[in-house]
């Protein structure tokens, strides 16, 4: 622990799996586009509820960054945080755009999320290491760590 | 437009309370609208006004009453006849 100086943020959330299953009922591409990336949508296939459950996991993690964001008025473009999925199976989150932005201007140098879909439910947390100066560091991709998915939303285990 | 846009509350935002209990000012968030929910109206918004949220719209703040969503509505369509 000598060696961090950094604050840590924490977000979380749960999604009930119905409640997406029905948004992709009622408005189908338009509510998918508008909220998940194309990498999001291919990691969620199956039948209608395993695609539900591995979209609300996302939508879940999208709302926990968000909460360690902390956007004050606008809210970033929810494609903008994109829950990325390593061929082995855990999970990742990469930031664009104003979201990228929004972790630059608070120091936030690292991220790591861990999304879960059980009974129903769906659930997400976001940790976020920020520098202790903040707002100065050298993160160009924006890409950052993932932790563990229990669901099984695209038929392989994540993690 | 408040009584289209309050049916659509009713359908899409998920409150845990009668939209008739809550006034124009009054904070949906607050009432229960998640942010999932709110998802929802501004798609339904859209169907129903035939209108498309810009990006720069897509606040919290554009949907946390129904003052403030009929306040956006005019902004994209126009004032209502009178």
């Amino acid at each position: 622990m000598d060696e961090f100086f950094g604050a840590l943020r924490v977000g979380t959330d749960l999604v009930p799996v119905a409640h997406v299953a029905e948004s992709v009922a009622r408005f189908g591409d338009r509510y998918v586009g508008r909220v998940y990336t194309a990498h999001e949508v291919s990691c969620c296939r199956g039948t209608p509820s395993v695609v539900a459950a591995g979209l609300a996991a996302r939508f879940a993690a999208k709302e926990a960054t968000i909460k360690v964001l902390r956007p004050v008025g606008h809210q970033p473009d929810w494609r903008s945080i994109e829950v990325r999925r390593d061929p082995a199976g855990w999970c990742a989150l990469h930031l664009t755009d104003e979201a990228a932005r929004m972790a630059r201007e608070q120091g936030i140098s690292d991220l790591a999320v861990s999304i879960t879909h059980e009974a129903g439910m769906a659930a997400a947390v976001v940790v976020a290491v920020c520098d202790s100066a903040g707002g100065d560091h050298d993160d160009s991709d924006n890409r950052h760590s993932g932790g563990d998915d229990h669901g099984d939303s695209a038929g392989d285990k994540e993690r | 437009m408040e009584t289209e846009i309050r049916a659509i509350l009713a359908e899409h935002a998920r409150l845990p309370v009668e939209m008739s209990s809550l006034d124009d000012e009054a904070d949906l968030y607050q009432a229960g609208m998640t942010s999932h929910a709110s998802v929802s109206v501004m798609l339904a918004l859209e169907d129903s006004f035939d209108i498309e949220f810009p990006e720069g719209m897509l606040r919290k703040s554009t949907f946390e009453s129904v003052s403030a969503i009929s306040a956006a509505l005019t902004s994209l369509v126009g004032a209502p006849a009178e």
